[in-house]
C-alpha cells in the first residue's frame, strides 16, 4: 500500500499549531500535568540516575566496611539495611525504570509517531515509581529500611524472625513501584503493535523496538510471579496466613520459586534493551548497517521464552532432585547460545564497518569487555557441581556485577551519549566523558575481577566483618580503592551530562550521521515529535517539518495519532490521545496513601482510599465518554475515523496485554497451589469444616451469575452492560456468601490459599461490575471499545473462577 | 497478531512442555511413581517420556508446517522460531533419558 503524502505547509506555522496542543503549561503547574512521552521518559530516566547515585553511595558505604577485616564503620543492623537497599534500589528503582524511560522517550520518535499509546498511564507509572521510591528511601533515612537482602526470603522476611516493620517497606514500596513496570510494559506492546507509521512492517521496524517488545512481554509475564509473592508474604506477615510457615503447609521455598521466576528474566529484561541499544548505536559507530537482523531477532525470542526456563538454577543448592537440576542446568546453558548470536553479530558488524573511537564506541568496548566474562563466569555457574562451591559466595556477587554493569550500564552510557543531542540540542565537549569512561572501565575490573578470586577463596556474601580470615583482606582492599575509583568516574560522567548543557555547541541534526527516524528531528525533539507522520521509506527532515507526510498539524486541536495493523502497520483509525491532565498524580498518590495505611497497620481505613482510586479511575474514563465522532482526510485520498464507534481500539489492545499479565499471576497462583499441595510437608490438610450443600449452592450461584455476565457481553446490546452489572453483583454476593463459610485461613496453608483465591475472584467480579458500567456510560461514542474491554475481562474472570473451584473440587476429591 | 502467535509457537510449545514436564516430575516424586511398574518401565519415566515425545511432537509439528520455501524475512522467521522451539524441547528437556528421576542430589 503506498500513501501519497500532504502538500507542503510552512514549517513554523504547523509548529506553532502543534505545540499550542501538544505542549504543558509552564511551571509547577506544568510538571504535575504533563502526559507527554518526552516529559516522562526523560524523568524517568533522570529520576533513576539519582536513585543510582544514591543506590553508589550505599555500595561505597559497603566497600568501606569491607576495606578491612574488622570493619567498624557500620554496625550490623545498618549494615544489612544498606546493602539490602543497595541491591534493591539498582533493581528495581534504577536499572527497571532506566530502561522504561529510555524506551517512553525512543520509541515514538524511532517509530515515526507522536506519543506513546497511553499517555496517561506513562505518567501515572512516573509518579508511582516516584512515591514508591521515596517510601523506601524515606524508610531508609529513618532506619526502617528492609534488611533482608533484597531477595527477601522467607522465612528470614516472616513475622517471627524480622519483627519490624522493615520486610514491609519491601514488600509494598516494591510492589507499589512495579505498578509502574506494568504501566510501561502495556504503553510498550501497544505502542510497537498498533502505533508505527504507516507501513513500517514488524519485519522491517528497528531492532531497538524488537528488543523493546521481547522486554515488555517478558516484564508483563515476568512480574506477576513476584507481585504475587509480595502479596501473599505480606497477607502473612499482616494477617498469619501461613503460605509459607512449613508448620502448616505453607513452604519458605515457595517464596524462593516466586521470587526467581521473575528474578531470573528481570536480568533478561534488564540486558535486551541494552542491547538494543547497541544493536543501533554500534552500526552508527561503525559507518555500516547490522549485520544479521533476522538472527537477532531470533535470538531475541529465544531469550524471551528460554530465559523463564533458568529460575531455578539460583535454588541449585536448596536440596532439589538430581532431574530437575539437570532440566535448568541444560536450559541455563543453552540460553548463552542466543545471546552468543547476538554477540558474534556485533563482532561481525565491527568487523565489516569502519569503527571509530567515538566516546559511545568506547563504552561499546566497555560493555563487550565486561559482559562476555560475565557471561562465561553465567555458564560456570550454570554447571551444578561448581555451582554449589560457589553459591553465595563473592564470585557470585562478582558475576552479577559483570553482567549487569557490563550489560547494563555501559550499553546506558553509550545511550546517553549517543541520544544527548535530541534531549538538549547540544554536543558534548570532548574529554571529560572519555575520562570517566577510562576511570570507571579500570576502577570496575579492579573491583570486581578480584572479586572472583575473593569467592573462590569463600568469602560469603553479605558478611561485615571476617577477623578469623586474614587472607580475604587483600583482596578486599583492593576492591574497595577500585571501586572508589568507580565511583569518581561516575560522577565525572554526570557532571559531562550536566557541564554540556552549559559548554556545548548547538547541534547540528543528525550529528552521528546515522540515517535512522529519529534523528530527522528538531534538535531538541519539540512536544510532538514530528509535524507529520512518515509515510515514505526514508522521509527527509524538511519534508517531515513542512507536514509532508499524514496527519499533520493539529487543525481540530486534539492529539491525534495513526493507529495502524500489528504486522504490516495499515492505517486503521486516528486515535486520539489525552493531553495534559491531573489525574495521573492524584492516582498516584492516593495509591501512595493506601500503602502507607498498610504500612502503619491501618486496615479498616486502607478501604477508603481505595474507593478514592476508584473515584480517579471513573474520572480518567471520562476522556474516552467526551470524544466527538469525526472523520479525518489522514492523507489525501484517504480518509479514517477515529476510535469512536471501533471495537479494535487501543484499549483493548492494552487490555489483552495486561490480561497476559494477569494470566501470568494467576498462572503463578496455581504454581503455589500445586507446589505446596506437593512438595510442602504438612500436607494433606486438616478436613474442611465446609458444608457441602450451602458451599455447592453458592459456587453454583457464582458461576450462573459469571456466565450470564459473560453472555451479556458477547450479547453487546445498548442494556447488556447493565445487565452483566447486576450479574456481577449477584456473583459478589455469592462470593461474599462463600467467605463467611470458609475455614480459619489462619489453620493451614490450604484455606489461606482458599482465601486468597476468593480474594482474586471478588476483586476480577468487582473490576469487572466497574468496567460494565463504564461501557454503558461511554455509549454511544466509544461504547462498542469499552464493551470489548468490558467482555474480555468479564471472560477472563469466568475461566480462571471454573480453574479455581476444579482445583478446589480436586483438592476434596484427593483429601 | 496472528503472524505473532505463529512465530512464538514452537517457544510457546517449549514453554508448556517444560512446564508441564517439570510439575509431573514434581508429582511422580511426592507419589512415588517411580516404585509403580508399568508394562513399559516405571510410572515415572513412563510419565516423563511420554510427556517429551508429545511435546516433541507438537513442536516438530511446527517446524513442517512453516512455510517453505520462505519468501521473505517474515517467512525466515517464522521457520527460526519454529526451530528454536524444537532445539529448546530436545536439549532442555533430554535429561528425562539420561538423568535418574528422583534421588536427592547430596550422598
Amino acid at each position: 500500500m503506498t500513501l501519497s503524502p500532504h502538500p507542503p505547509q510552512r514549517a513554523l506555522a504547523l509548529h506553532r499549531e502543534l505545540e499550542r496542543v501538544w505542549g504543558r503549561p509552564r511551571g509547577v503547574r506544568g510538571f504535575l500535568m504533563s502526559v507527554n512521552h518526552s516529559d516522562i521518559g526523560l524523568r524517568f530516566m533522570v529520576l533513576a540516575g539519582i536513585y543510582f547515585g544514591i543506590g553508589g553511595i550505599l555500595a561505597m558505604l559497603i566497600r568501606t566496611q569491607l576495606a578491612t577485616p574488622r570493619g567498624a564503620f557500620l554496625d550490623s543492623p545498618l549494615y544489612n539495611q544498606i546493602f539490602t537497599m543497595h541491591g534493591s534500589i539498582m533493581m528495581f528503582l534504577f536499572a527497571i525504570p532506566m530502561l522504561e524511560g529510555l524506551a517512553m522517550y525512543l520509541l515514538p520518535k524511532m517509530l515515526g509517531t507522536r506519543d506513546m499509546a497511553f499517555p496517561r498511564l506513562s505518567a501515572f507509572g512516573w509518579w508511582c515509581y516516584l512515591f514508591g521510591g521515596l517510601i523506601l528511601l524515606g524508610a531508609l533515612a529513618t532506619g526502617l529500611a528492609p534488611d533482608g537482602g533484597w531477595f527477601m526470603y522467607a522465612p528470614l522476611s516472616s513475622r517471627e524472625h524480622s519483627p519490624g516493620v522493615n520486610a514491609d517497606v519491601w514488600l509494598l514500596g516494591i510492589t507499589f513501584v512495579e505498578i509502574s513496570a506494568l504501566c510501561a510494559a502495556i504503553e510498550i506492546v501497544v505502542t510497537i503493535l498498533r502505533l508505527r507509521a504507516p507501513g513500517m512492517r514488524l519485519t522491517r521496524m528497528p531492532l531497538f523496538a524488537w528488543y523493546m517488545l521481547g522486554t515488555a512481554v517478558m516484564m508483563l509475564a515476568g512480574f506477576p510471579p513476584l507481585i504475587l509473592g509480595s502479596v501473599l508474604l505480606e497477607l502473612e506477615r499482616a494477617f498469619d496466613w501461613p503460605f509459607f510457615d512449613v508448620a502448616r503447609g505453607g513452604d519458605s521455598l515457595l517464596w524462593q520459586h516466586l521470587f526467581w521466576l521473575f528474578g531470573h528474566p528481570e536480568v533478561y529484561i534488564i540486558f535486551l534493551p541494552a542491547a538494543g541499544a547497541i544493536s543501533t548505536i554500534l552500526p552508527v559507530m561503525c559507518r555500516t548497517t547490522i549485520l544479521g537482523y533476522e538472527a537477532i531477532v531470533a535470538a531475541i525470542l529465544g531469550l524471551v521464552f528460554l530465559s523463564f526456563g533458568l529460575w531455578v538454577h539460583h535454588m541449585f543448592t536448596v536440596g532439589i532432585p538430581q532431574m530437575a537440576l539437570a532440566f535448568f542446568s541444560a536450559a541455563s546453558m543453552l540460553v548463552a547460545v542466543p545471546t552468543g548470536v547476538q554477540i558474534f553479530a556485533w563482532i561481525g558488524t565491527m568487523w565489516k564497518g569502519r569503527p571509530q573511537l567515538s566516546l559511545p564506541m568506547l563504552h561499546l568496548l566497555g560493555f563487550f569487555g565486561t559482559f562476555v566474562m560475565g557471561g562465561l563466569t553465567g555458564v560456570m555457574l550454570a554447571v551444578v557441581p561448581f555451582n554449589w562451591q560457589a553459591h553465595d559466595t563473592a564470585f557470585v556477587t562478582a558475576h552479577l556485577h559483570y553482567v549487569l554493569i557490563g550489560g547494563f550500564v555501559f550499553p546506558m552510557m553509550a545511550a546517553a551519549v549517543y541520544w544527548l543531542p535530541l534531549i538538549s540540542g547540544r554536543v558534548r565537549v570532548r574529554g571529560l566523558g572519555e575520562t570517566a569512561f577510562g576511570l570507571i572501565f579500570l576502577g570496575f575490573h579492579g573491583t570486581f575481577f578480584i572479586m572472583h578470586l575473593t569467592g573462590l577463596l569463600g568469602m560469603p556474601r553479605r558478611i561485615p566483618t571476617y577477623a578469623d580470615h586474614p587472607e580475604w583482606m587483600l583482596p578486599n582492599l583492593i576492591s574497595t580503592a577500585f571501586a572508589f575509583m568507580m565511583a569518581i568516574g561516575f560522577v565525572l560522567f554526570a557532571l559531562d551530562l550536566l557541564l554540556h548543557g552549559v559548554f556545548g555547541r548547538r547541534s547540528p541534526r543528525d550529528p552521528w550521521d546515522a540515517g535512522t527516524l529519529e534523528w530527522t528531528l528538531p534538535l531538541p525533539v519539540p512536544s510532538y515529535n514530528i509535524a507529520a507522520q512518515p509515510v515514505a521509506t526514508q522521509p527527509s527532515a524538511v519534508a517531515l517539518a513542512r507536514g509532508e507526510g499524514a496527519l499533520p498539524g493539529a487543525p481540530r486541536g486534539r492529539r491525534e495519532v495513526l493507529a495502524g495493523s500489528t504486522l504490516d502497520a495499515r492505517p486503521q483509525h486516528v486515535a486520539v490521545l489525552p493531553g495534559n491532565s491531573l489525574l495521573p498524580v492524584a492516582t498516584a498518590a492516593v495509591i501512595g496513601i493506601f500503602v502507607l495505611l498498610l504500612l502503619i497497620g491501618a486496615y479498616r481505613l486502607a478501604p477508603l482510599a481505595l474507593l478514592v482510586v476508584l473515584a480517579c479511575g471513573w474520572a480518567w474514563h471520562r476522556f474516552g465518554r467526551d470524544i466527538r465522532p469525526t472523520r479525518v482526510a489522514v492523507t489525501p485520498g484517504l480518509i479514517l475515523p477515529d476510535q469512536t464507534g471501533l471495537r479494535d481500539s487501543l484499549t483493548s489492545t492494552g487490555t489483552v496485554a495486561l490480561l497476559v499479565a494477569d494470566a501470568a499471576l494467576f498462572g503463578s497462583f496455581l504454581f503455589a497451589v500445586g507446589f505446596l499441595g506437593v512438595i510442602a510437608p504438612e500436607w494433606p490438610a486438616p478436613a474442611s469444616g465446609l458444608a457441602p450443600a450451602p458451599t455447592l449452592t453458592l459456587i453454583g450461584l457464582v458461576m450462573v451469575a459469571l456466565l450470564a455476565a459473560s453472555v451479556a457481553g458477547r450479547h453487546g446490546g445498548r442494556t447488556a452492560p447493565l445487565a452483566g452489572a447486576l450479574a456481577g453483583l449477584a456473583a459478589l454476593a455469592g462470593v461474599a456468601g462463600l467467605a463467611l463459610m470458609l475455614d480459619d485461613p489462619t489453620r493451614h496453608a490450604r484455606d489461606a490459599l482458599r482465601a486468597a483465591a476468593l480474594g482474586f475472584v471478588a476483586l476480577h467480579i468487582g473490576v469487572g461490575i466497574v468496567l460494565a458500567l463504564i461501557a454503558r456510560d461511554r455509549q454511544p461514542g466509544t461504547g462498542a471499545a469499552a464493551g470489548r474491554v468490558w467482555r474480555l475481562w468479564q471472560d477472563f474472570t469466568l475461566v480462571t473462577a471454573a480453574a479455581l473451584v476444579l482445583v478446589a473440587a480436586g483438592q476434596e476429591a484427593l483429601a | 497478531m496472528r503472524w505473532l502467535l505463529r512465530l512464538a509457537a514452537g517457544p510457546l510449545i517449549w514453554a508448556a512442555g517444560f512446564s508441564a514436564i517439570y510439575a509431573l516430575h514434581g508429582i511422580g516424586c511426592a507419589e512415588g511413581w517411580a516404585l509403580v511398574a508399568t508394562p513399559f518401565g516405571p510410572l515415572h519415566r513412563v510419565a516423563l517420556l511420554g510427556g517429551w515425545i508429545a511435546t516433541l511432537a507438537a513442536v516438530t509439528l511446527v517446524v513442517a508446517r512453516r512455510p517453505r520455501p520462505a519468501l521473505d524475512r517474515g517467512d525466515r522467521l517464522l521457520g527460526l522460531g519454529a526451530w528454536i522451539g524444537l532445539v529448546s524441547v530436545v536439549v532442555t528437556l533430554a535429561p528425562v533419558v539420561m538423568v535418574e528421576s528422583c534421588p536427592a542430589p547430596y550422598p
